[in-house]
C-alpha cells in the first residue's frame, strides 16, 4: 500500500508549538492516550501547552440539555486559547467536535456566536484554529516526517483504522476531507509500516453514546464492528477517540477479544519510544500478546 | 409559438441550420431539417456521432437492440447530401441575429484524414498506447488511435493526442521518447528502433553519451524521478544489433527519384553524416570528405572507448553508408568554396572543433605537454597507421581543465597505465563544469583533483616537464568569457607531473575558411540561425564549427536543419519555413499524481544502468556501463506517464496504407453562416461516486448503470456475459440502487432524472434473459413508469420476470472481505409495522445514476448566450417547448430536462419545425442535389461482369488469398474483368471503377469487400455515376462473413471467399435494372382534431407554407385545454387557448370545419382524398398529401368513491374549475381539509397504464389551495409519486408548503365514509401499515386520461393500429414517435398517450415537420426493391393482401390478379413468402436470382 509520492509533503511549514486541550478523558480513562500524545510530540520536537484552567467541553450532558451552555462552555476554553494565539490541538473527538461547533458559530459571527462572546466575556479574534490531533499529525507534521522518524516499522501488524463519527461529521463543522470515504488514518498507519486491512466500517457508530445508558445497544454495535474487523482479517483496531476506545474495549462479548490501539500509541511504538510498553497495561484488552508475537514488544 | 423573424426583404433568411450535438436528438433534427430543404451543419464534440444511445444495450419497453434500431439512422445521416458532419468541433463564438447568424467553430485536429481513412483499423492494431475505453464505461481498453465504436459514423479513426510530450519537445531533434518507451513497454523493440531512427541516425551513440535533456523535462520530475530514457534507448539499439540480420532489417526508405544534384559534405561527424543521409534520402548524390582515417568525427576521436566503443560508432556509420552516402577518408578539404567550382551544387561544412588550446604560460610548449583533443584522438586511433600516442604509462600526468574532456583525458591516462593522474582547474570543486557524478567517478578511479587554481608555469628540469606551478584562487565568475578571480596569497605550489595535458577548451580549425567566409570573432563560422547558410551562397555549415563544442544531439539537429535548407536551396525554394509550434503537454502536478497512482508499474523507482567497479574499469578500455536487460528496459519504459496520450511513435503511419494519418494536422477555425441553431448536446451520467457511501470507485463490484449497459451489450467489454469486474464470476444476486444523484438536493441534484426507473427495470429483465439464475432487486423510492406501456413493462418484470422491487433507501454499501460481495444496509417495515434493519449480501451492485448536462454543453450554451437554470439545464419557458432564452436558438433533448429517447426525438423534430418555419423562405437555397448522367440501356447486352476484390488493408488480405480469389473470379461465366484493390471504398478506387466500367463496357459490377450495410450505397452511387442503373450491383461480404470469422484458417477463408464471389456473380448475371416509381404530392394537410395538438400542428404546417384543413367534431376549437386553468410555474393555459384559437382563425392557409368528421379516406401518401361530413350532413371532398391524427383523449369518469353520488367528491378537473371560479372569488369557500386520491382511474384493470399527468395536476392544485388558504389541510394519497424531471421541484414545494403525502397500497384502497355532515377517508398508510382516518370537506379524485372512444372508427377508416388501451400506436415507440407505419399519416397529442400541455405542443410541432418533409417534396420516389406481380401466375387468392402490413396490396372484387401499390410497398417480402404460385416476386431478390446463388454455392463446395 505504501505509496512514496509524498516528498512534497515535506514542504508543509512545520509548526513547533500548539495549545493543548486534553479534556476529561485524557486525564482519566484515557491516560495512556494522553501519555502517548505527549511522548510522540516530544519525539517530534513539538511543544504542547495545556490550556490553563480549562473546563468541560460540554459533550457529556450539556449538549443534550442546554444548547446555549453547550456552545458557551467550549467558548470559554477558546477565550483562554486566544490569549496565546496558538492553534489548539484536541485529541478527544467529542471535545474536538464541541469546540469546532462553537468556533464555527464564532467565525460566522452568528447570533449564537455573539451569545457565546457575551456569556464568556471576550471578543473572538480568529487568530488561531481548533485542530484535531489526527489533522495536526497527519497533515501538519506530515506523513513523510513520520515515515522518516520510524525506527521499528509495524510490519505484520494487521489493523483496521476506525474513525467513529465525531471527527468526521457533520462535515460543515469538522471540515474533514471526505467523511464518507476518509483515508487519512489509513495513510498514516501505512506510513508506520502497518498492514492495513481494507474494510467498510471505518466510520460506523461504536455506540459510545449509549455505552452507559443502554449498554445492550452499545454491545450490539461494538460486536458488529469487532466481527467485521475480524472478518477483514484484522488483529487489532486503531482508534482516534477515547470514547470509541472505551466502548469498543468494554462492550466486546465474551471470548477472545480484539485489542485496540490509539493511533498515537502506534506512532510511539513505531518511533521506538521506550515509554510505549508502559501504555499497554492501561488497556482493558491487552495487546501485549499480539505485539510479542510480532516482535514489536519484548 | 413562432419566433418573429426580421425579414430581410432582399436576402431572406439563410437556408442553413447548425445542429449542435449529434446524439439521437441531433441526428433526428438534422434529418428533419435536411428533408425540408435546409442545409445542415451537424457539429459534434467527439470523433463520431451517435451520442449516449449508441452505448445502450436494449431500449424499453420493447427490448429492441439500441444499436440495431439506431444504426440505419447513423448511416442515413452519414450519407445525407445536405448534412455536413463536423466532428471534434466546438462553438467558439456567435454573432448576428435570427435568420442570419455567424458562428465561429473550432475543429480540433483528428490527426486522421477523413477523406482518406477507410476505417480498416490497421492503425489501432499497430498502436502501442492503451487507454480506458470510455465508450465501454472504462471496463475495457482501446488504443490512442481509435474508432469510438464499430458502427461509428464517420467510419474513420481518430487519434487522442494532448500535444507533444515534454521529453520530445526538450530534444533538439525531437526524438519521440514517449513513442519508443510505449513500444519498449509492449516488448516491440524492433518497432521502437524504427521510431528512434525516424529522427536519429545514431541511436546506439545517443543511448550512451547524450546529455538527455528529455529526462530533465520528464513530467515525472514533479514528485518522483524521471524515466531513464537514455538507458532505454541504448537497450533498444543494442537489442537491434544483437539480433540476426535477417530478423532486423532496416526499413527501406521510400525511393526518391534521383535529383541529379551533387552535394559535398566536409567532415563526417554527427552533423555531416546526418546532413548527408537526409540529402541522400531526398534523392541527391552526396560525398562526405573526412580528413581523418576514420569516420565519426568527435564521436570517434573525441569520446574515449570506455564510454563509446569504436565499433558502436562504426556500425551506425555503416548504416548511413549503406543508404548510398559516399565517404572519402583521409581527404582534408583545404579550399571549401572550390568544391562549388568542382561541380558540387552545394556544400555543407561540419568540421567540428578539434583544435585544442593551451595557456600562454612558460613551458606550455615542452614536448611532454599536449592537448586533450590531440591526446584523445591519438588514444582512439592508436594502432592506426601513423597515429602513435604520448606514452603515459608509469608516468605522473596532470590534466589542466575541469570539464568532461579533462575527465576523459584523465581517465584515459589511468587506463593507459599512468602511475598517478591528477586534474586541476580554475573552478571550485562544487562549480566544476563536469557533472558532479563524473568527478566522483574520476576520484573513485584514483584521480586526484586540485580545484580552484590558476597556472603560472609548466616547470621543467632539463627540458623534461617536472610539474605545474599554480596558485589557489577565489573565482568570482566569468566576465565576457574571461575569469574574474583573486589569487590567495601564500598558496603557490608546484604540483609534480611528468606529462601535462591541456583540456581548457577547443575551437574549429578554420584554415582558409577564416578568410573565405564570415566568422564570429574569427573562431567560428557565422551562419543564418534558421537556414544555416553561410555568407557564400551554396555553402552551409553546422555543428561545433558554428556553435563551439556542444553535444552530439545538437550536431545531429544541425545536420537535419542544414539538409532541409540545402534541399530547398537546390529546388530554388524559399529556404525559411514558417515555424510550426504544436502545443506541448504540461501536466498539472495533480494530474501527475493521479497518473502515478493509476498503476503499480508507474510507482517503481528509476533504474540506473550497472556500472563496473572502479578497480576493474581502471584496467582497460571496456565499456563502463552495462545496458539494461530486456526486463529492466520494459520496466523502466513502463514508468512513462504517457504525457501526450498519443506517443507519436508513428507506428500508425507505417501501418496505414491509405496514408490517412497526419500527426501535424492543425486545428482549424470555420465560420458558418446559418439561419437558426438547434442545440442538442445530450447528457452525461452522474459520476458514480456522487454518493460516496455506495463505494463506487472503491469496491470493484459496484458499477454504474451505463457500465452495466455495456456489460449487457454483445459488443461490450465482456461480450454480453454478465460478470463481476473483480473476478469475472457470474453474479447471482444483483441490486440496483435508484436515485443516485437524482431527487437529492444534498448533492445538488434536486430533480428526477426520469429514465432511471425504467432503465433499471430493463437492465434487470435483460440480465435475467442473459442468465436466468440472476436474482435482481431494485431499491427505489417511487417507481416512475409514466410513459406509454411502461407500467405494463414494470408489472411484467415483477410478476413474470422475477424482478424484486424494494421500496426503501439504501443507507450504505459495505464490501465483504475475500468474496468482494457487497452488503447493502437498509430498513423496511415488517408485517407488524415495525421497522427492521437489513444487511443483505449481493454479488453485484448497479447504481442507477441520474443524468446531467455536460460541462462542455453548458460552456457552449454560455457562448451562445443562452440562460441555464440552477442545475445547468437550458429550461424552456412554459408552453414554449424547445425555445431558449435567445430567439433563433432552439434546445432539444436531455439538455433541457432529463428525458427518454422518444421525448428527445419529438423535441428534435419540434425544434426542427420551428427552425423550418423561421427559415421557410430560405428553403432549398443552399441544398444540393445529385446530378447523374443518363442511364445506359443494357437490356440488349450480354452480361459483362466486373469483379473488384478488396484487401481491406490487412482485414481481408491478411487472411484471404486475394490474388487467388481474383483469378477464380476471372474464370467465372460472364466475368470480363477482375482485379483487386487495397481499399475498394477509397476515393481513387471509385474513380478507377468508373473508368473500368467505361473502358471494359461492364454492365454488372460485383464488389467483394465488407458489409453492404455501410458500403453498398457508395458503390451503387459509383456505378450510377458511370451511367449504369444502380441495381446492377452486387456485393459479396468477405470481411464480416469470412475473414473476420475464419481468421485462424486462411485456406478455408479463401475457399469461402471464392464461393461468396461465385454466388454474387451468379446473381449479378441475372440482375435487371430497376426504376424508382414517382408520385406527385398534393401540397396540403388534413388535421383531424381541433384541440391543442391539432391546432398547433395546423398552425405549424401553415407557417411552413402549406394549406391545412382542420376538422373538429365539437362546435368549437380547444378540446381538453378548455378545462385547464392553472399551468406550471405561472403559465396561463387559458391565455394559450385564446391565443391559439385566434391565430388559427387569422391564418389564411387553415380551413376550419367544425362539428365535422371524416367519413371516408381513399388514396395513400401524397394523394389522399377524404370525405368530410358535418352535423348538418353537408359533405366536402378534400385532396391532401398527408394526415395528422390529433383526436385527443378524455378524463376518465370515476366509478368509485361515491363519485357522482356525493357532491363533495369531485375529479381534479372539476376541482380546477372550482378553484378558478368559486374559491378564487370567495377564498372563504376554500375547504379546510382536502383529500386527493391518486390513480383512481389509472393503473387498474380497466386502465392498466399510468396517466402521467395526474401527480403533477394534484400537486399543482394542492399548491393552489394552499395559496388561497394556507391553513387548509391538503393530503394526497398516492401509490408512486411521479413528478418526473423538474416537476420534482414542485413536489418539494408542496411538501414545504405543508401538503401531506401518504402512500397507499392498491390492494387496500382508501375508503370514503360519511361522518356526520362531512366525509372521512380511512386508509392504511404504507409502508408502516398504520391505520388512519382523515376528515375531508372535499375529496378529489385523480381520474386520469383515457383514449377517445372515436379512435376505433378512425383506426378502421385509416387502417391504423391501436394499442390495447385504445390509443393510436406509432410506427416505433423510440425512434418514430409521431409517425405511423403507414406513410403520410402522423400522430400527436392525447391520441398517442396521456401527456402534459407542453409535451403536446412539442409532439404536434414534431408531427408537423415530419409532414412538411413530405409536402416539401413535389414528388415522392418509392424504393425500387418492392414486390411485383406476374399476372399470369396470380390466382387472385388474396393471401398477399391479408399479409401485407402496409396496405400495399390490392385485390378488389372483379380484379383478375392482385396489384402492388408501389409507393406503399416497403419491400419487406412477406407477400413473396405467402404467395403459393411464385406470382409475387421481390425485385432485386427474384426467385431466379436467389436460386442461381444457391446453385453457385453448391457447385463450388
Amino acid at each position: 500500500m505504501a505509496i512514496n509520492l509524498s516528498d512534497r509533503e515535506l514542504a508543509v511549514p512545520q509548526v513547533k508549538e500548539y495549545s493543548y486541550y486534553p479534556g476529561c478523558s485524557l486525564h482519566s480513562t484515557a491516560l495512556e492516550f494522553n501519555e502517548s500524545v505527549q511522548a510522540v510530540f516530544k519525539a517530534l520536537d513539538i511543544k504542547l501547552y495545556e490550556l490553563e484552567d480549562w473546563n468541560c467541553c460540554s459533550a457529556a450532558s450539556a449538549t443534550t440539555l442546554n444548547h446555549a451552555l453547550s456552545l458557551a462552555l467550549p467558548g470559554r476554553n477558546l477565550a483562554i486559547a486566544q490569549k496565546s494565539g496558538r492553534d489548539v490541538v484536541i485529541p478527544c473527538t467529542g471535545c474536538y467536535n464541541r469546540h469546532k461547533t462553537t468556533e464555527r458559530e464564532l467565525k460566522r459571527r452568528s447570533a449564537a456566536g455573539q451569545m457565546v462572546e457575551q456569556a464568556v466575556g471576550f471578543s473572538y479574534q480568529g487568530n488561531f484554529e481548533v485542530r484535531s490531533l489526527l489533522d495536526v499529525i497527519g497533515n501538519q507534521v506530515g506523513l513523510e516526517a513520520l515515515r522518516r522518524r520510524v525506527q521499528k516499522p509495524l510490519n505484520g501488524l494487521k489493523v483496521v483504522g476506525y474513525y467513529g463519527c465525531l471527527l468526521l461529521r457533520p462535515v460543515e463543522v469538522t471540515q474533514f476531507e471526505n467523511p464518507e470515504r476518509p483515508t487519512l488514518l489509513n495513510r498514516l498507519l501505512a506510513a508506520l509500516g502497518a498492514d492495513l486491512q481494507p474494510w467498510s466500517y471505518a466510520s460506523d457508530c461504536c455506540g459510545g453514546d449509549q455505552t452507559l445508558v443502554k449498554p445492550e445497544i452499545a454491545a450490539r454495535l461494538v460486536n458488529r464492528l469487532v466481527e467485521h474487523a475480524r472478518e477483514a482479517g484484522a488483529d487489532a483496531m486503531v482508534t482516534v477517540c477515547p470514547l470509541c476506545q472505551m466502548s469498543l474495549e468494554m462492550r466486546q462479548g465474551a471470548g477472545a477479544k480484539l485489542p485496540l490501539f490509539y493511533f498515537t500509541e502506534l506512532i510511539g511504538l513505531a518511533f521506538g519510544l521506550a515509554e510505549a510498553s508502559s501504555w499497554w497495561k492501561k488497556h482493558l484488552v491487552s495487546p501485549v500478546g499480539l505485539l510479542k508475537s510480532l516482535q514489536l514488544e519484548s | 409559438m413562432t419566433s418573429s423573424m426580421p425579414q430581410d426583404k432582399e436576402k431572406g433568411p439563410v437556408g442553413a441550420v447548425l445542429v449542435v450535438g449529434a446524439g439521437i436528438g441531433g441526428m433526428q433534427a438534422s434529418l428533419d431539417l435536411a428533408e425540408v430543404g435546409l442545409k445542415v451543419y451537424l457539429l459534434e464534440r467527439g470523433p463520431a456521432i451517435g451520442g449516449t444511445m449508441a452505448q445502450l444495450d436494449k431500449t424499453f419497453p420493447t427490448n429492441d437492440c439500441s444499436m440495431c434500431i439506431m444504426s440505419p439512422k447513423l448511416v442515413e445521416v452519414g450519407r445525407h447530401l445536405n448534412i455536413e458532419i463536423l466532428t471534434t468541433a466546438d462553438i467558439e463564438d456567435i454573432s448576428g441575429e435570427p435568420g442570419d447568424f455567424r458562428v465561429k467553430v473550432r475543429q480540433r485536429p483528428r490527426y486522421v484524414n477523413l477523406a482518406a481513412c477507410t476505417g480498416c483499423g490497421d492503425c489501432a492494431a499497430a498502436c502501442p498506447v492503451s487507454r480506458l475505453d470510455e465508450f465501454n464505461g472504462g471496463l475495457s481498453q482501446r488504443r490512442a488511435v481509435y474508432k469510438a465504436y464499430p458502427q461509428a459514423i464517420p467510419n474513420a479513426y481518430a487519434i487522442e493526442k494532448l500535444g507533444v510530450s515534454p521529453c520530445r519537445n526538450a530534444c533538439p531533434i525531437n526524438q519521440r521518447a514517449q513513442g519508443y518507451l510505449a513500444l519498449v513497454q509492449a516488448g516491440r523493440f524492433a518497432d521502437a528502433y524504427r521510431t528512434i531512427k525516424e529522427d536519429n541516425p545514431f541511436p546506439s551513440i545517443c543511448g550512451r553519451v547524450c546529455n538527455h535533456r528529455c529526462e530533465d523535462e520528464c513530467s515525472r520530475n514533479e514528485g518522483a524521478t524521471p524515466v531513464n530514457i537514455m538507458g532505454v534507448k541504448r537497450f533498444v539499439a543494442d537489442w537491434w544489433w544483437s539480433q540476426d540480420a535477417s530478423v532486423c532489417k532496416p526499413v527501406e526508405p521510400a525511393a526518391r527519384p534521383a535529383s541529379g544534384k551533387k552535394i559535398a559534405v566536409v567532415g563526417s561527424g554527427p552533423a555531416g553524416l546526418t546532413c548527408a543521409l537526409d540529402l541522400v534520402r531526398k534523392g541527391h548524390t552526396v560525398t562526405v570528405f573526412e580528413a581523418l582515417p576514420v569516420a565519426g568525427g568527435m564521436m570517434r576521436v573525441g569520446v574515449p572507448e570506455y564510454r563509446l566503443p569504436p565499433e558502436v560508432v562504426q556500425r551506425e556509420v555503416n548504416d548511413i553508408l549503406a543508404e548510398g552516402v559516399q565517404l572519402e577518408l583521409n581527404r582534408r578539404v583545404e579550399d571549401v568554396p572550390a568544391l562549388l567550382k568542382q561541380g558540387f551544387d552545394a556544400v555543407f561544412v561540419g568540421i567540428g572543433a578539434h583544435q585544442g588550446s593551451r595557456l600562454p604560460i612558460p613551458g606550455a610548449s615542452l614536448p611532454q605537454v599536449t592537448l586533450a583533443t590531440d591526446f584523445l584522438a591519438q588514444v582512439s586511433l592508436r594502432g592506426q597507421n601513423g597515429h602513435g600516442s604520448i606514452d603515459v604509462s608509469g608516468k605522473k600526468v596532470l590534466v589542466l581543465g575541469g570539464g568532461n574532456v579533462a575527465i576523459d583525458a584523465a581517465m584515459s591516462c589511468v587506463r593507459l597505465g599512468a602511475a598517478w593522474v591528477g586534474m586541476s582547474c580554475l573552478e571550485s570543486r562544487a562549480k566544476m563544469p563536469a557533472h558532479d557524478w563524473e568527478v566522483r567517478d574520476a576520484e573513485e578511479e584514483g584521480i586526484q583533483v586540485f580545484p580552484a587554481r590558476t597556472f603560472k608555469e609548466v616547470t621543467q628540469v632539463g627540458g623534461q616537464v617536472s610539474g605545474v606551478r599554480c596558485v589557489q584562487v577565489d573565482l568570482h565568475g566569468f566576465v565576457d568569457g574571461r575569469p574574474d578571480f583573486t589569487e590567495i596569497a601564500g598558496t603557490e605550489e608546484v604540483i609534480p607531473a611528468d606529462v601535462v595535458i591541456f583540456a581548457i577548451g577547443q575551437a574549429p580549425q578554420l584554415g582558409q575558411l577564416k578568410d573565405q567566409l564570415e566568422t564570429a570573432r574569427g573562431w567560428y563560422l557565422k551562419v543564418d540561425p534558421v537556414t544555416l547558410a553561410t555568407s557564400l551562397p551554396g555553402i552551409f555549415a553546422g555543428g561545433d564549427v558554428v556553435t563551439g563544442t556542444t553535444f552530439i544531439v545538437d550536431a545531429i539537429a544541425a545536420g537535419h536543419k542544414a539538409a532541409g535548407s540545402i534541399d530547398r536551396y537546390l529546388a530554388g525554394k524559399e529556404m525559411k519555413l514558417e515555424a510550426v509550434h504544436p502545443p506541448v503537454v504540461e501536466l498539472e502536478e495533480l494530474e501527475v499524481r493521479q497518473r502515478l497512482l493509476s498503476s503499480p508499474a508507474l510507482q517503481a523507482d528509476r533504474q540506473e544502468m550497472q556500472k563496473r567497479p572502479a578497480a576493474q574499469r581502471r584496467l582497460d578500455f571496456a565499456e563502463v556501463y552495462a545496458g539494461f536487460s530486456e526486463e529492466e528496459a520494459r520496466a523502466e519504459a513502463a514508468r512513462c506517464l504517457g504525457c501526450g496520450i498519443c506517443s507519436e511513435c508513428l507506428q500508425c503511419v507505417y501501418a496505414c496504407r491509405a496514408n490517412a494519418i497526419d500527426h501535424n494536422m492543425p486545428a482549424r477555425t470555420l465560420e458558418l453562416s446559418v439561419g437558426a441553431i438547434v442545440l442538442s448536446p445530450g447528457l452525461q451520467p452522474m459520476p458514480g461516486d456522487i454518493k460516496p457511501e455506495y463505494g463506487y470507485g472503491v469496491y470493484p463490484n459496484v458499477v454504474t448503470s451505463l457500465e452495466f449497459e455495456r456489460m449487457l451489450s454483445a459488443s461490450g467489454p465482456f461480450g454480453g456475459v454478465v460478470q463481476r469486474p473483480s473476478d469475472s464470476r457470474h453474479p447471482k444476486k444483483v441490486a440496483w440502487i435508484q436515485c443516485v444523484g437524482s431527487r437529492d438536493e444534498r448533492c445538488g441534484q434536486g430533480y428526477c432524472s426520469s429514465v432511471c426507473c425504467m432503465y433499471a427495470t430493463k437492465e434487470a429483465v435483460i440480465a435475467r434473459e442473459h442468465d436466468p439464475s440472476i436474482q435482481p432487486t431494485i431499491f427505489y423510492m417511487d417507481i416512475r413508469a409514466f410513459g406509454k406501456g411502461f407500467d405494463a413493462y414494470v408489472e411484467r418484470a415483477e410478476k413474470e420476470q422475477g424482478v424484486r422491487y424494494e421500496r426503501c433507501m439504501v443507507s450504505a454499501v459495505k464490501e465483504v472481505p475475500g468474496s468482494r460481495n457487497l452488503r447493502l444496509i437498509y430498513a423496511t417495515f415488517g408485517s407488524d409495522g415495525r421497522p427492521t434493519g437489513h444487511e443483505d449480501e449481493f454479488d453485484l451492485v448497479v447504481l442507477s445514476t441520474g443524468l446531467k448536462p455536460t460541462a462542455e454543453a453548458q460552456e457552449t450554451a454560455r457562448r451562445l448566450g443562452i440562460d441555464l437554470n440552477e442545475y445547468g439545464f437550458a429550461e424552456s419557458p412554459g408552453f414554449h417547448p424547445t425555445a431558449s432564452s435567445r430567439p433563433g436558438i432552439y434546445v432539444a433533448g436531455a439538455f433541457s430536462e432529463p428525458k427518454d429517447i422518444p421525448e428527445t426525438v419529438i423535441e428534435a423534430s419540434c425544434a426542427a419545425s420551428f427552425a423550418s418555419a423561421d427559415l421557410a423562405a430560405g428553403r432549398g437555397t443552399l441544398t444540393r442535389q445529385m446530378v447523374y448522367p443518363a442511364e445506359r440501356d443494357v437490356s440488349e447486352e450480354e452480361p459483362r461482369v466486373g469483379v473488384f476484390v478488396c484487401h481491406c488493408g490487412i482485414n481481408i488480405g491478411g487472411v484471404v488469398n486475394v490474388p487467388e480469389v481474383v483469378d477464380f473470379a476471372r474464370a467465372l461465366p460472364n466475368v470480363v474483368y477482375a482485379e483487386r484493390n487495397l481499399y475498394t471504398c477509397s476515393q481513387d478506387t471509385q474513380e478507377k471503377i468508373t473508368r473500368v466500367i467505361q473502358e471494359q463496357g461492364l454492365n454488372r459490377v460485383v464488389v467483394a469487400s465488407c458489409t453492404p450495410r455501410t458500403h453498398e450505397p457508395l458503390f451503387q452511387d459509383t456505378i450510377r455515376q458511370a451511367g449504369l442503373n444502380r441495381y446492377l450491383f452486387e456485393l459479396a461480404n468477405l470481411r464480416e462473413q469470412d475473414s473476420w470469422v475464419h481468421r485462424g484458417s486462411p485456406e478455408v477463408a479463401t475457399h469461402k471467399a471464392m464461393q461468396l464471389v461465385a454466388m454474387a456473380v451468379a446473381k449479378a448475371r441475372r440482375l435487371r435494372p430497376l426504376q424508382r416509381g414517382t408520385l406527385k404530392v398534393e401540397p396540403s394537410a388534413l388535421v383531424i382534431g381541433g384541440g391543442l395538438a391539432g391546432m398547433t400542428a395546423a398552425l405549424s404546417i401553415a407557417a411552413q407554407g402549406f394549406a391545412v384543413t382542420l376538422i373538429e367534431r365539437q362546435d368549437r376549437l380547444g378540446g381538453n385545454l378548455r378545462h385547464i386553468y392553472t399551468g406550471l410555474e405561472g403559465s396561463d393555459p387559458q391565455a394559450l387557448l385564446e391565443d391559439t384559437i385566434r391565430r388559427v382563425s387569422e391564418e389564411p392557409r387553415i380551413t376550419v370545419l367544425l362539428e365535422s368528421e371524416v367519413v371516408e379516406i381513399k388514396g395513400y401518401v401524397g394523394q389522399f382524398q377524404s370525405t368530410i361530413e358535418n352535423r348538418q350532413q353537408a359533405r366536402w371532398e378534400v385532396h391532401h398529401g398527408v394526415v395528422i391524427v390529433a383526436t385527443g383523449g378524455q378524463e376518465i369518469r370515476p366509478r368509485s368513491y361515491s363519485y357522482g353520488e356525493l357532491e363533495q367528491v369531485v375529479t381534479q378537473r372539476e376541482l380546477e374549475e372550482r378553484i378558478q371560479g368559486d374559491f378564487r372569488q370567495n377564498p372563504a369557500n376554500t375547504p379546510e381539509s382536502v383529500v386527493m386520491v391518486q390513480c383512481v382511474g389509472s393503473r387498474d384493470e380497466k386502465h392498466p397504464y399510468c396517466s402521467r399527468i395526474c401527480c403533477t395536476q394534484a400537486i399543482k392544485n394542492a399548491l393552489e389551495i394552499k395559496k388561497l388558504s394556507p391553513r387548509a389541510r391538503v393530503t394526497i394519497l398516492y401509490r408512486d409519486l411521479r413528478s418526473y424531471g423538474f416537476r420534482e421541484r414542485l413536489y418539494r414545494q408542496a411538501r414545504q408548503a405543508g401538503v401531506m403525502f401518504l402512500q397507499y397500497d392498491p390492494e387496500n384502497k382508501p375508503k370514503v365514509t360519511r361522518n356526520g355532515h362531512g366525509l372521512q377517508v380511512e386508509l392504511v398508510i404504507q409502508p408502516e401499515k398504520e391505520k388512519a382516518t382523515f376528515p375531508a370537506d372535499l375529496i378529489v379524485l385523480s381520474a386520469g386520461i383515457e383514449a377517445e372512444p372515436g379512435n376505433a372508427a378512425l383506426s378502421r377508416l385509416l387502417k391504423l393500429p391501436l394499442t390495447a388501451e385504445g390509443f393510436f400506436l406509432e410506427a416505433h415507440v423510440k425512434l418514430r414517435p409521431v409517425d405511423f407505419a403507414a406513410d403520410g399519416v402522423f400522430l400527436c397529442g392525447l391520441a398517442h398517450s396521456p401527456r402534459a400541455v407542453d409535451e403536446t405542443i412539442a409532439q404536434a410541432q414534431a408531427a408537423s415537420v415530419r409532414a412538411v418533409a413530405l409536402l416539401a417534396k413535389k414528388e415522392l420516389t418509392a424504393t425500387p426493391i418492392i414486390a411485383s406481380v406476374n399476372p399470369r401466375l396470380c390466382s387472385a387468392c388474396g393471401l398477399c393482401v391479408e399479409i401485407c402490413p402496409y396496405g400495399a396490396r390490392r385485390l378488389e372484387p372483379g380484379m383478375k390478379y392482385a396489384e402492388v401499390i408501389d409507393v406503399l410497398c416497403q419491400g419487406c417480402g412477406a407477400c413473396v413468402v405467402a404467395c403459393p404460385n411464385k406470382a409475387s416476386q421481390q425485385r432485386g431478390f427474384e426467385f431466379l436470382q436467389i436460386s442461381a446463388m444457391i446453385d453457385a454455392a453448391v457447385e463450388n463446395i
